[in-house]
Parts: C-alpha cells; sequence; structure tokens
C-alpha cells in the first residue's frame, strides 16, 4: 500500500498550489467586490456596429 | 494606453462545436449499439473489432473525452474571451488544440476495436497516446493562461477559476494515472499493482468526474446560464465559497468506488466521509445555478435552451445528492457493481453533461452564425423527447439495479442461495434491458433532432467571422505608483522564472526517483502460496484485457456472506500482488471470476466461448470464435516477463529463458484435457486431416489464443484455495 | 387630473409641461440632454436593462472649480504616471444595473477616458484617463452632466487610501485549509483499529498533522493570543483568555504526545477549533460598503472655497488653508465654511442640514453667520472671523467625547460570562489533578490538560458573534443599518430614550399647511400656484406641491424679491405673496409660525400656515415605549411646537427647547452619570456630539445616500415607527445568546465528564467540539431568523 506516499504527495503538493493561489488571489483583490462582475459579465461588448466595421477594416490586418 | 481593438476568434469555436456534434452523435450511436448487445448478444458475431468487450471502452472514451471534451473547449473558447476581452493567446495553439484533440479520438476510435487496451477504466488508452493527451492538454493550458496574462479585464469571473482548476488537476490526475512501463509500441503495464493500482485508478477515475466532466461544466454554467437568462448570478459570494470548497473536497473522494474490496477499512471510511461532505459544494453550485432564474422562469417557459439548462442543473442535483448517498457503506454493499452505479452514471452524463452542452449549442450557434435558430419547435421537441429518453433510461436501471443486488443476496432457510445460477439474475431483468434501449434510442433521436435544426440554422445563417471589440488595456498598477510595469514582465524577472523552473525540476526528479522505489518493493504481505502468473496465463490475461472482459466480470469477491457462498473465499489484498494492470472490474453483467479456476473443465470452457447460449441458455455473454481460431502471438512473452520483472514480479531469468518451451507444455496439458472430449476430438482430427490434404498450414490447439485464456482462467484464484484445505 | 406620465429618463411623475422628445416624454429639460448625449454616442442600452434609471442633472456650474488646483487633485488622484491618471469617485446614484453599464461605457462619451470599473457595493468608479487629454475636472462635470455628479468632500481628501485589512481572510484560509487536511489526516486512527498498514503510515500521518498545525497555531490563532494577553495585563478575563489557554494546551499536549509517540494528537480539534473562532469573528464583520458611520464635519465640507484676493482676482484655496480675515466668495447652493460676518449680497441660509430648520434664516450685511449652513438665493461674499477648525460648529468635534471609545469601556455578555466560566474551569481542574495526583499519579497531568482542552469555551465564544452577526444582515436588510455588534449589545441594555425634533419625529419635507383667511376660488388657486412655480424657495415649492389639481396659466412680468416674496400679473388681476411685511399686512398678529400671506390686487386674502408634521405612528411608539423607557425631547428649536408635542405625547415625556449641541451633550452626560443608559435619536449635525456621548447614537436619514453624523446606527426615515420593534427583538437577540451559552455549557459539562476521569480521547475530542459549534451556530440563526418574523 506504499502507493499512499504517492497520493498523499500529489494531493498535498495540488492543495498546496490552490492554496497559494487562494492566498495570491485574495491579495490581489479578486473577491474585494462581490457583486458587479456578476453583472459585468451580462453586458455584451461587441459594441462596434458593422457600420463602423467598414472603416475599421484598416485595423483589422494591422491587427491580424 | 491607447484603446485597443481585437478581434474574438470564432472559427474555433464553430470547428469544436462541429466537433462536439459529431462525436456526440457516435459516441451514443456506440452506446446505443451496446444497448442492443444486451438484448441480440451475438449481433455481430465473430466480428472481433465490433464485440461488446471492445466497444464499451470505446463509448466511454467517445462520450467523455470525444463528446464532453470538445463541447469543453467550445464552450471555454467562446466565453475566455469575451470574459477576458482579449483574442486567444495564440492562434496556433488553437488549431494545434483542435486537431491534436481530433487525431487524439481518432487514434483512439482505432486502437480500442482492435483491442489495445490498458483496461484502466476512463484511462484505456495505450500510452503514446496518453502522452499525445497530456501534450495536446497542455497546450490548451499555455494557450489558456497566456490569453490570461494578456487580458484586458482585470476581474477574473467565477468561470475561469473553474477553467484553471480544471486544466491543472486533470494535467496532474492523467499524468499520474497513465504511469505505464511500456512492453511494446501498443501495450504496456500499470506502473502500480493490484490493491494500489485500484486506489489510484480511482483517485483518478473519481477525478476524472470531478474535473472533466463537473468543474468545466459548472464553468460553462455559470457563463452561459446568467446569459441566456440575462439576469446575474444568483450570488456571487456563494460561488466563491462554492468553488474553493469544490476544489479542496473533490481530491480526496476516491476511494469510494473501493468500498468492501481488499483496500485498508480506514482508507475506505476516509473515502466515505470526504465523499459525504462532497455534498455541500455540490449542491452549492446547484443552488446558484437554480436560483439564477428566480423571476425569469417565464423565459423558460418560452426559451428552449433555458430548458436544457433546468434540466441539466436539476440533473447534477440529482446525481450529486446519489452519488455521496451511494458512497455509504451500507448503500454501497447493495449497489456496486449493478445496474444502479450505471443509472447514477447516466443520470449524470446524459441530464449535466448532455443537455447543459445541448442548451449551450442552441445558444450560441446561431450567435456564431449571426442568425435565429432555425426552428424553436423542434429544439423544444428535442428537449421532450431526450427528457423522456432520459427517465426511460434511468428507471429501468434503478429498477434492474435493486432487483439484482436483492436477487444475489437471497438466501433459503438452509443457508444455500436461492438464485445460485447467476444467470437467473440475467434473464430476470431482460425487460428492464429492452426500456433502458427505448430510452437511449429516444435520448439519440433527439440528437440526430438537433442535427437537423442545425443543420438548417447554419444554411440560411451567415458566415461565421471574427467579432470585433474594444477594449482598453489593463495598466498595471504596481505598488510603486511610478513604475507601471505590464503583469508579464513581473514573469519574465529573473527570479520568479527561475523558481517557477526550478519547482518544475523538482516535480518531475522527484517522482522519477520516488515512484519506483516506493513501488518495487511495495510491501504487500505477500501470501507465500501466491506465485507470479506462468508465461501462458501471462499471455492468457492479456487477451482477457483485450478483450475488455473487465467490462462484465469483476475479479474482486467481497466479504459478504452471498457472494462467499456464490464464489468462494472473498478475496485477500495478496493476491493480487502481481497483478499489473488491476482487473477488480467495476460492473457485473456476468459472475464474478476471481475463484472460477478449477469450478469448469477446459472444454466447458472451449464450447462456451465457442457458443455460450448453447452452454446456458438465456446467457447474454457474445460468442468469441476468433480466440478459438487465432494462433497465441508468443513473440513478446520473454519482452513482456522482463517488464514485468522491472515491476517487482519475482520472475527468475531461468524461468524467462525456458519461457517457450514452458507454454508448450502447458498448452499440450490443456490439449489433451481438451481432447477428453469426444466430439472436440473428431472434428479437431477432421480439420488437422483436411489441412494437411490442401496443405493449408494447420495451427496446433496447443499454440491457440484459446488454449492461453482458458490456463489464465483456470488459474483464477487458485492460489489461495491452496493455503485454506492446508 | 392631467394624465402624469412618468418621465422616461429619470420617472419621476412629469406635469402637463413635460417635455416631448423623440415620442417619449421628460419631466424637465436636464433629463432630455441626458437622453439627447446618450443617443448620440450609441449608449441607448442603458435603458433597456432597467426603466427610469436616470436622474435629473443639478446644475454644478463651478461646483468642481476646485479640481483644477493641483495640489487638491494630485492629492485625489490613486495613480498619475506618465500621462495616465487613476481617479476614484465616490457616486452615490449609482444604483442598479444600467448605472453600471453607462458608467463602465465612459469611453464612448470621450475618448480619452481609457477604462472605467465600477463597485456596486462600494457606489465607486475608478477611472483610467489620459490626462493630457481630459483633466480631472471635465471628468467630473461629464460626470454631473449625465446625472451622475461624484461627491468629493474633506474627509475622502484627508484620509490615506487605507489599506483593505484582509489578514481575517488569510487566517481563516489557512486554518480552513489546515482543519480539512488535519482531519483528513487524523480521520484513520479515529477507531484505534491497528492494522498492518496503518501501523507503517501512523507516524508520517502524524508529523504531517503537526506541520499543518504549525501555521494555524502561531499565525491563525495569534489574534487570540494577543488579545488574551492585552487582557491579562489590563486584568480583565476576557472570553480570549480561555481560548488561548486551550489552544496552548491542545498544542502542547499534541505535540508531546507525537514527539514521544503516546498517542495521536488533538491537531484536529486545534485546528477545527480556530477555524470556527475565525469564522465567527469573520461572520462578526459586516460592514456596509456604501455607508460609514465615522464621517464628522469634514464630510459635509467641500474640499476648497473661491477666495477674493488683494486685487480682486477669485483663486481656489483649500478649506483649512483660509485665514482670518479672508474675503470668500460664496455661490448659490454652496455650503458656508466658516464663522464670517456678510459683505455684500442677501444672505438666507439654510441651516437644515445643522439644526433640521427649514426654515432658512435671512441675514443682512454686517451680520454674523454661523458655519455650516447653505446659502440658498444668489452668491454672497463674506469675511472669515474664524479659520475652520474653530468655528462655531467644529468647536463641537474638539469636545473630548469624540476621542473616547465607546467600545472598550463596555464589557459584552460574553467577557462577563466568561469571568467566571475561567475562574470556575481553573478550580475544577486545580481540584481534579489534585485528587489524581493522590490515587494514580501517572494519570494527573493527562486530566489537567484535558480539561484545558475539553472545557474551552469554543461555543460560548460563538454564540454572541453568530446571533448578533445574524441580526445585523437581517436589520440591515429591513433599513436599520447598525455599525457592529456591540451596539446592538448596547441597545438591548438601554433604559431611557431621548429623541431631538426637528428632522427626528418631524418629518421635514412634508409640511402640514393650512389657510386661513377667505377661501380662494380656481381662477385665484391657479394664478397662486403659476407664481409659486418660478421661486425657488423652500416653503414656495412645498406650497407649490400642496395645491395640486389646477392648470397652470401664463403669467406676466413675474418679479421675485429674494428674502421677501413674489410679485405677478396676468391680465388685469396682480397678486402678491410673501412675508408680511412684503404684503404690507403687518397688523394680521400670528404666533411665530411660518406663514405665507396673499395679497390679490388691493384686498388681503389670507395666509398658508406651516406646521412641520410630525412622522406618523409617533404617538403610538410613544405609547408603547412610555412604560419601559424615560423618554425625553431635546430641541434646538423655540418651543412654538411645545403645545401640540403635549397633546401627541405621554405626559411624563420632559420637553427642553432651546438647546445648544454642547447642552444636548451635557443633558446626556448627566443621565448617564446617574448611571441611566441612554439612547440618542437624532438627524442634525448639530446632534453630533449627543450621538456621540450617548451609549447608542441612532441617526435617522430620509434617504440613506445623503449624509447623516457620525452615529452608531441609521435608521431609515420611513421605518421610524417600527423603533420599538427593532428594540425588542434586540433583547430577543441578547436572551437567545444566554440560552445558547447555556447550550455550551452542556457540552462542556459532558466533555468535562470524559476529561475528569481521564478517558478524553482524540476522536471524543473530535465529536464534541464542532459538535458543539455546530449546534450554537444552527441555534443562534435559526432563532435570530424567527423572532425578527413579526418585524417585516
Amino acid at each position: 500500500m506504499s502507493v499512499i506516499y504517492l497520493l498523499l504527495t500529489i494531493s498535498i503538493v495540488i492543495a498546496v498550489f490552490f492554496f497559494v493561489v487562494f492566498i495570491l488571489s485574495v491579495k490581489s483583490g479578486q473577491f474585494d467586490d462581490t457583486y458587479t462582475p456578476s453583472v459585468r459579465m451580462l453586458f455584451d461588448d461587441e459594441l462596434v456596429k458593422e457600420k463602423d466595421q467598414v472603416q475599421k477594416t484598416t485595423s483589422k490586418n494591422k491587427d491580424e | 494606453m491607447e484603446l485597443e481593438q481585437f478581434y474574438y476568434d470564432n472559427k474555433i469555436v464553430k470547428k469544436f462545436t462541429y466537433a462536439t456534434i459529431f462525436w456526440g452523435i457516435i459516441g451514443m450511436s456506440i452506446g446505443l449499439l451496446l444497448a442492443t448487445f444486451f438484448l441480440f448478444p451475438n449481433l455481430t458475431d465473430g466480428i472481433s473489432w465490433l464485440s461488446f468487450g471492445r466497444l464499451r471502452p470505446l463509448h466511454t472514451n467517445a462520450v467523455i473525452f470525444a463528446f464532453v471534451g470538445n463541447a469543453i473547449f467550445a464552450g471555454i473558447y467562446y466565453s475566455l474571451q469575451r470574459l477576458l476581452k482579449a483574442r486567444m493567446y495564440s492562434d496556433v495553439l488553437s488549431s494545434i488544440n483542435f486537431w491534436g484533440w481530433q487525431f487524439i479520438i481518432v487514434a483512439a476510435a482505432i486502437t480500442l476495436p482492435l483491442g489495445y487496451t490498458s483496461s484502466k477504466e476512463y484511462a484505456e488508452l495505450e500510452w503514446p497516446i496518453d502522452i499525445a493527451i497530456a501534450v495536446i492538454w497542455v497546450a490548451f493550458g499555455i494557450n489558456m493562461i497566456g490569453t490570461i496574462l494578456k487580458r484586458r479585464q482585470r476581474h477574473l469571473y467565477v468561470a475561469i477559476w473553474f477553467y484553471l482548476a480544471t486544466f491543472v488537476t486533470v494535467a496532474v490526475l492523467h499524468i499520474f494515472n497513465s504511469l505505464a512501463l511500456p512492453v511494446g509500441f501498443l501495450k504496456s503495464y500499470s506502473v502500480y499493482a493490484g490493491v494500489q493500482d485500484a486506489l489510484v485508478q480511482w483517485w483518478y477515475g473519481h477525478n476524472a468526474v470531478a474535473f472533466f466532466l463537473t468543474t468545466p461544466f459548472l464553468g460553462l454554467m455559470y457563463y452561459f446560464v446568467p446569459k441566456m437568462a440575462n439576469r446575474p448570478v444568483f450570488s456571487y459570494r456563494l460561488s466563491i465559497v462554492h468553488f474553493w470548497s469544490l476544489i479542496f473536497i473533490y481530491i480526496w473522494a476516491g476511494p469510494h468506488h473501493l468500498l468492501y474490496s481488499a483496500l485498508p477499512d480506514w482508507a475506505q471510511n476516509l473515502g466515505v466521509a470526504f465523499s459525504i461532505m462532497l455534498l455541500f459544494p455540490s449542491w452549492g453550485g446547484m443552488i446558484n445555478g437554480l436560483l439564477t432564474l428566480r423571476g425569469a422562469w417565464d423565459k423558460v417557459r418560452t426559451d428552449p435552451t433555458l430548458k436544457f439548462m433546468v434540466v441539466a442543473i436539476t440533473g447534477y442535483g440529482m446525481a450529486t445528492f446519489e452519488g455521496p448517498m451511494l458512497s455509504l457503506k451500507s448503500v454501497n454493499a447493495i449497489a456496486h457493481y449493478t445496474d444502479w452505479i450505471v443509472a447514477h452514471v447516466h443520470v449524470g452524463a446524459l441530464a449535466w453533461n448532455g443537455f447543459l452542452t445541448f442548451g449551450m449549442i442552441y445558444w450560441m450557434l446561431p450567435r456564431l452564425f449571426k442568425t435565429k435558430l432555425w426552428s424553436n419547435a423542434l429544439a423544444n421537441f428535442h428537449f421532450w423527447i431526450g427528457t423522456l429518453g432520459i427517465i426511460l433510461y434511468a428507471l429501468p436501471m434503478y429498477v434492474a439495479g435493486f432487483l439484482q443486488a436483492s436477487m444475489w443476496k437471497q438466501f433459503n432457510p438452509d443457508g444455500t442461495l436461492v438464485y445460485g445460477n447467476f444467470l437467473e439474475t440475467v434473464t430476470e431483468i431482460m425487460p428492464m434491458y429492452w426500456m433502458r434501449a427505448i430510452g437511449g434510442s429516444l435520448y439519440i433521436l433527439g440528437a440526430f433532432v438537433m442535427l437537423y435544426n442545425l443543420v438548417q440554422t447554419i444554411r440560411n445563417g451567415s458566415e461565421v467571422t471574427d467579432e470585433l471589440a474594444e477594449s482598453a488595456p489593463l495598466e498595471r498598477v504596481s505598488k510603486k505608483r511610478l513604475a507601471g510595469e505590464g503583469y508579464h514582465n513581473w514573469l519574465e524577472r529573473r527570479p520568479v522564472q527561475l523558481t517557477l523552473l526550478a519547482t518544475v525540476a523538482i516535480l518531475i526528479g522527484g517522482i522519477v526517483q520516488i515512484v519506483p522505489t516506493i513501488l518495487i518493493k511495495s510491501n504487500i504481505p505477500t501470501i507465500s502460496s501466491v506465485q507470479p502468473y506462468t508465461p501462458l496465463e501471462l499471455e492468457g490475461r492479456d487477451i482477457y484485457i483485450r478483450e475488455g472482459c473487465v467490462g462484465c466480470h469483476s475479479q474482486m469477491i467481497r466479504p459478504f456472506r452471498s457472494e462467499v457462498e456464490r464464489y468462494g473465499e472473498y478475496s485477500k489484498a495478496g493476491e493480487y500482488v502481481y497483478d499489473h494492470p488491476f482487473l477488480w472490474g467495476s460492473k457485473r453483467t456476468g459472475p464474478d471470476l476471481f475463484r472460477v479456476g478449477g469450478k469448469y473443465s477446459d472444454s466447458w470452457h472451449l464450447n462456451h466461448f465457442y457458443d455460450p447460449q448453447s452452454i446456458s441458455a438465456g446467457s447474454i455473454m457474445p460468442s468469441y470464435k476468433w480466440i478459438i481460431l487465432n494462433e497465441l502471438d508468443k513473440s513478446e512473452t520473454e519482452n513482456k516477463m522482463e517488464v514485468m520483472v522491472n515491476l517487482g514480479v519475482p520472475y527468475t531469468p531461468q524461468d524467462i529463458a525456458r519461457a517457450q518451451e514452458w507454454m508448450t507444455e502447458q498448452g499440450i496439458s490443456i490439449e489433451e484435457n481438451l481432447h477428453s472430449d469426444p466430439d472436440f476430438a473428431r472434428n479437431y482430427e477432421a480439420n488437422k486431416a483436411n489441412a494437411k490434404e490442401n496443405n493449408v498450414e494447420f495451427v496446433e490447439m496447443r499454440n491457440r489464443e484459446i488454449v492461453a485464456l482458458i490456463a489464465y482462467i483456470q488459474r483464477l484464484g487458485t492460489d489461495i484455495k491452496i493455503t485454506s484445505n492446508e | 387630473m392631467t394624465d402624469v406620465s412618468a418621465c422616461f429618463h429619470c420617472g419621476d411623475p412629469c406635469e402637463a409641461d413635460a417635455i416631448v422628445f423623440d415620442k417619449k416624454n421628460f419631466c424637465c429639460n436636464g433629463c432630455k440632454i441626458v437622453f439627447e448625449i446618450f443617443s448620440e454616442n450609441d449608449l441607448s442600452g442603458y435603458y433597456d436593462l432597467q426603466n427610469f434609471p436616470g436622474a435629473s442633472p443639478k446644475e454644478l456650474e463651478g461646483k468642481y472649480d476646485f479640481l483644477d488646483n493641483s495640489a487638491i487633485a494630485d492629492k485625489l488622484l490613486e495613480f498619475n504616471d506618465g500621462g495616465a491618471q487613476i481617479i476614484t469617485l465616490y457616486i452615490p446614484h449609482i444604483h442598479c444595473s444600467s448605472c453600471i453599464w453607462v458608467l463602465e461605457n465612459l469611453n464612448k462619451l470621450d475618448r480619452n477616458i481609457k477604462a472605467s470599473q465600477v463597485d456596486f457595493p462600494k457606489k465607486t468608479v475608478r477611472v483610467t484617463f489620459n490626462s493630457e487629454g481630459i483633466s480631472l475636472k471635465q471628468i467630473a462635470c461629464l460626470l454631473g452632466k449625465i446625472g451622475y455628479a461624484p461627491y468629493i468632500s474633506l474627509d475622502d481628501f484627508q484620509t490615506e487610501k487605507i489599506k483593505k485589512d484582509r489578514s481575517i481572510i488569510y487566517k481563516l484560509g489557512i486554518a480552513g485549509f489546515a482543519f480539512g487536511n488535519v482531519m483528513f489526516l487524523s480521520f484513520p486512527e479515529y477507531f484505534e483499529v491497528n492494522e498492518f498498514w496503518l501501523d507503517q503510515y501512523k507516524s508520517t500521518f502524524r508529523w504531517l498533522m503537526f506541520a499543518f498545525s504549525l501555521p494555524v497555531f502561531f499565525y491563525s490563532a495569534s489574534g487570540y493570543f494577543i488579545a488574551a494577553f492585552k487582557g491579562l495585563r489590563a486584568k480583565i478575563l476576557n472570553i480570549d483568555v480561555p481560548l488561548a489557554l486551550g489552544i496552548l494546551v491542545l498544542f502542547v499536549r499534541s505535540t508531546f504526545e507525537i514527539v514521544f509517540d503516546i498517542g495521536s494528537g488533538f491537531f484536529d480539534s486545534l485546528t477545527g477549533l480556530v477555524f470556527f473562532l475565525l469564522l465567527g469573528k469573520y461572520f462578526q464583520q459586516k460592514t456596509y460598503g456604501f455607508l460609514s458611520f465615522e464621517r464628522d464635519y469634514k464630510s459635509y465640507f467641500p474640499i476648497a472655497v473661491t477666495r477674493i484676493n488683494k486685487n480682486g482676482r477669485e483663486e481656489a484655496v483649500q478649506v483649512n488653508e483660509i485665514k482670518k480675515g479672508d474675503r470668500l466668495l460664496i455661490r448659490n447652493d454652496e455650503l458656508i465654511p466658516v464663522d464670517s460676518i456678510l459683505l455684500k449680497g442677501k444672505a438666507r441660509i439654510d441651516y437644515s442640514f445643522v439644526t433640521g430648520e427649514i426654515e432658512p434664516v435671512e441675514k443682512e450685511s454686517g451680520e454674523k453667520i454661523f458655519a455650516g449652513g447653505k446659502q440658498v438665493s444668489g452668491s454672497i461674499e463674506i469675511d472669515t472671523l474664524k479659520p475652520v477648525s474653530q468655528s462655531y460648529l467644529t468647536q463641537l468635534w474638539s469636545n473630548q467625547v469624540f476621542d473616547s471609545n465607546k467600545e472598550n469601556s463596555f464589557t459584552s455578555l460574553t467577557n462577563t460570562i466568561s469571568k467566571y466560566f475561567t475562574i470556575s474551569i481553573l478550580s475544577i481542574a486545580a481540584s481534579a489533578t489534585t485528587y489524581w495526583l493522590f490515587v494514580q499519579p501517572a494519570l494527573a497531568m493527562n486530566v489537567f490538560t484535558a480539561i484545558l482542552i475539553i472545557a474551552c469555551p469554543c461555543a460560548l465564544a460563538m454564540s454572541a458573534p453568530f446571533a448578533l452577526g445574524n441580526m445585523l444582515r437581517i436589520f440591515g436588510k429591513l433599513k436599520f443599518y447598525v455599525k457592529n455588534d456591540q451596539a446592538i449589545e448596547r441597545l438591548a441594555k438601554a433604559d431611557t430614550l431621548i429623541f431631538d425634533k426637528t428632522g427626528t419625529i418631524t418629518a421635514n419635507n412634508k409640511s402640514l399647511v393650512t389657510y386661513e383667511g377667505t377661501t380662494l376660488n380656481k381662477a385665484e388657486k391657479s394664478l397662486l400656484k403659476s407664481t409659486l412655480r418660478t421661486s425657488g424657495h423652500p416653503l414656495s415649492r412645498i406650497l407649490y406641491s400642496h395645491l395640486n389639481g389646477c392648470e397652470l396659466v401664463k403669467l406676466s412680468d413675474v418679479e421675485e424679491v429674494v428674502g421677501e416674496g413674489i410679485k405677478a400679473k396676468f391680465n388685469d388681476q396682480q397678486i402678491k405673496i410673501g412675508s408680511a411685511s412684503f404684503v404690507n399686512a403687518e397688523n394680521i398678529q400670528n404666533n411665530l409660525q411660518t406663514a405665507v400671506h396673499i395679497r390679490l390686487n388691493k384686498d388681503y386674502k389670507g395666509s398658508f400656515l406651516f406646521q412641520n408634521k410630525y412622522r406618523e405612528g409617533l404617538s403610538e411608539l410613544f405609547k408603547e415605549l412610555a412604560p419601559e423607557y424615560q423618554l425625553a425631547i431635546l430641541s434646538g428649536d423655540n418651543n412654538g411646537e411645545a403645545a401640540n408635542l403635549k397633546k401627541i405625547l405621554p405626559l411624563k415625556t420632559s420637553l427642553l427647547f432651546q438647546q445648544t449641541p454642547e447642552e444636548k451633550l451635557n443633558y446626556i452626560r448627566q443621565l448617564q452619570q446617574d448611571s441611566y443608559r441612554v439612547v440618542m435619536v437624532g438627524d442634525g449635525l448639530n446632534d453630533a456630539g449627543a450621538l456621540k456621548q450617548s451609549d447608542v447614537g441612532i441617526a435617522i436619514s430620509e434617504n440613506v445616500n445623503v449624509f447623516s453624523p457620525a452615529c452608531d446606527a441609521i435608521l431609515e426615515a420611513g421605518k421610524f415607527k417600527e423603533l420599538h420593534k427593532y428594540i425588542k427583538v434586540a433583547k430577543g437577540a441578547m436572551t437567545i445568546i444566554k440560552i445558547s451559552i447555556a447550550i455550551s455549557f452542556l457540552y462542556n459539562i459532558v466533555g468535562l465528564y470524559f476529561a475528569v476521569t481521564g478517558q478524553l480521547s482524540p476522536v471524543v475530542a473530535a465529536i464534541l467540539m464542532p459538535l458543539s459549534s455546530i449546534s450554537v451556530v444552527l441555534f443562534t440563526t435559526l432563532m435570530t431568523n424567527l423572532i425578527s418574523q413579526k418585524l417585516n
């Protein structure tokens, strides 16, 4: 049953990795605002309508 | 800090959506074919690459990795770009991800029917394909993380955490579970043995379900359900708690697949405890998803995509409630190995994964083609027929499951089994298999209706173009007010890069040393009488693996009175010491084979393989005529034994040297047993005679595959018997 | 009745003269302009997300001029480098998803604005803009123009950007992470199964548990050790002392056990204990993003004022740089920051902020003006008498009541109980150890540590935080925003209630209007109403909304004499409305009530009398409060209202008038000295001192975004009559805490049985501790929800 060592190490390594990510994300203020993101994701921002399409095509190849 | 304009990559999303639909229908068709095998066992009589044993892994891999896999990629590529307001990191990586994944699926579709399988459930693919999966998965990861690093929206929406968690954990799980020593190009033996292999396999197996079928789909739910209902998610704070608790608990919940097996008790209890705790994060997710529709229920009535989502999330709730209940030891004692587990799997898969994918496609495809869905009525029809299909699939299997469990365990007053012959249970639940096949066909009918509906939508939609969007790049405000350093320059700074590379190096270095040393001297209390397999039995075992017998037969007798009475002494951990890979199995369509050694004569086995229905009427086992005719390929035997030695199986160099004549010797003894049956002897000699006349090369019985298979089967569970009557 | 259609932009009812534009009607020109701006810059999506999302923009000429002064601007900016600047602005009007949408699409209105991110709970928007293209002032004006005027006050000017304190989250994270892992590792040993494999891994598991418990003991639990140490140094046995003791003993004994390999230790109880305690502490800190309880005069005053220097040029100067003798220009609708003397212009100052009186005070040039009032009729020039910090109003803040902190002088229920709890536990431990020393010395040490471990008051320490934390949330939902859980406890203990009059028990915007004199016919009424429409005077506005139901007529040559009244002509009739002197009817005698007189052509018609209307439910509230509480009304106003107050309120309420802020404060201090526990309910800035001095200061506010002085709780005006119910529920919460503490004693007693008899095994501790915590949490949460059912 010595595979338990292996499983333990992997699981703990993953767990510690996720824990460090938790601390970093709290520090970077990811969880400060707990309401606006849920509303912000609703705004679809393909806001540049077709009519601007023509005038912006020049920038299209610049972008590719 | 100019306002940048960029394009979302819609073409890759279109490709993945096409792949999802295509592989979905193929995977489900194979599923339906398998369901009909239960009713007509010899439907594809004689065609080895269409037999039940080989097609079952193809069905599971096709539906999980092809259908759900492509759906995940389609959903992630669509939502990730919009949530981060950035194009994918690199278009090259995106196409590598797409074409690589399709190549892997095609490779699986070829190798599995040909019998190249590692027999580890949901990880059946052989080692070259495993490596390919790892490479493509890492390419997808780099592409996703690259996009995150050059994002234009500082906050990472909850869906993205789920995507990241999926990537990280699936990568680790896949790598550790596929650790195998290759024998040949398409043959390898798992590094772990017996009980340990079981623990690692189901630690992976459960987390494949967790991190491949649930976590990414929760991410898709958090993106698509609010978008469809145009309402913010019920509680963003709950999604934070839900995410972190789910991630933490899921990783520990593997052992609940091995309750009452040879796994030590404390490991089993651990799995039970953590599986019960798993109920709360899962239901946290369900509540968050369902309550998002609060106030939008009128939309649900009219909009088919929302109907799909509601049933998907409810299905998720039911499946994740059933899971913890099933991992209670007393419930597990009933449900393990029965059709109840199949019902649990399919409620989760058909409702949660299937319906969420359908809803996502119905919502996304019209947007890609900038048109309306061709017919809402058809979509609603697909919804109703699909739901009916799920019900008609799940309910019969629940009933079948209860019936099996109770019939296996029923005792007469005098202590004998009421249904001694396993076959009585099988014939009893045939009607349920019929209803299951009907349920499955309804479900796939819905899929075909969807296909037609989408083709019409695509036909009158306009060509898929990349959508233009604009947003300001992210100003990385560092603590030092003035140095406005970008996020990725932080990564390129020397010390950080060094630490990252160092940890990766340590990890790999550690694995390469730790794994062999720990496992090779695995100190399972070897029962003295348990010996390694003889070369012929080893070859026989490989045929057992090749034909996928593990799909219907288990090799693990649980310490219950009913099983000991039916099969013999319950299995001890020590008996599996040399089993690379372990073959405990997870479903008893057929009886447990662990103590079948010596129970029937060799010729019984031969005739049974030739035509099972003639030996036991009503049996749904397919015939394996090709094993009886094929010549056994003995070229790799020595190579296999050397690999086994590396894995700790004590073959002596002399054993390996005389492997060939040892096999022929054992083959001859089995051949003589077969000759004891007169009509076998007669037509065997007849074949031999006319082969000599028109000098066709005739393969002696001792060199045939059937002899190796019989040798292996007769050996199963015989080591322990010697000790019991000492 | 003309059909009152709602304004498409802001939803206010627009009367007959609604402006129709693009087939939609708007209540005022402002709303129409905003609509035009949005439709030009394809922001029309604003109206699809939410209907009537907007607000009619108030004119703001010169409101943000001070932002041009780079010294001020630089202090406000969060980031300023290479042309890119970031500013976070507080915008009270943010209330729906359309607001979020339009404020995040500001770059459509002006290309120089790069990005804008809204934080909805805090009602702030963080704008990143390129400083060459647009200045901070232009941004503020742009926002003002579309109805989202940012509010910049002295308050957020001075305070350094306080770093968000997230240590509680890190500690909770570490404790939770370790608790999960340690429980996973200690689970196999619960059943003392000696299995071949388990014996192989026991030591690895134990040392792993030890490793996981280290950060919990040294970091997560550090808060409790520090608090216990402070408590002991200050000679008070607060709840943290037994907690710290329990955690210490748990850790020491467990380490001892695994080092000498005699047991599996109690690490799971240790980490679990710390996790549940921190969960309680996190749950206790309920903060309202958009509310602040520590506001003082600074959050009213503007940052800068225009000063006229020697050669007559105007310049924006910071408020605290104003010296004695400076000449200041105060524009219309601007606040007077200093005590000063009026030099030029007609001053009518609205002191409603400070005293709650709605009637503006008229001042002649040469008279003294106090700081805190708002000039409401045209711009004036004043000469500064005293700098801002020494003005009459701000003097109040120098009173030492403002630096003493109510929190630490109040010993909470938990701490009082914990004093007896600790003493009794230590005595039980001592007696049990001595007993065992004689009977079986080997067991003595085990028993001593076991008692301290199992007696650790985890459940006791969690009953108050969870009960009161839940009360905070429930009250918050019912628009009674309490600062922290201790305030609820103090509210429950109060026995006297003091009320300010104006603005608190009177609804200042809905006055009771009665007419005395010959009744006006329909034509006269519509003539009256049309004349009133033009004047901005608060009284005329109230009268205007009172006279509904008559059409408006076109008037000719309307003339408003600021501070006196309005004259207007309509074909042959001539109307004069205003104060008694203006309408030359001095002979009409009325007591000091505020009144507006009407004269039509030659004959005097009559006058409208304004009594401020009392909040409905006032008398019932006082009747309910009378039996249990001492009641009093403190008012800065004259005793004009004394008569009808006596009619409504129960006899024993004492009424005091003409109270200056200091007198209010001292009155409460006096009550507190003869050991009354006082609740002060007020609204104006002049109550700030009294609110601070009282045990619980409750501020009444018409709309929560408008400012209330520093206080312990903010009650929305609409819920005024529920005040007694809130206090009753607060009392109920205290009884719930007492019951749940009793429950936690039950667990301790069961635990003590095991400990004293020396049979305490890890699995018993592991079951008792979470069981007691969870049962206490469930009990308090369910009960608090139950008793607050009757509130809504």
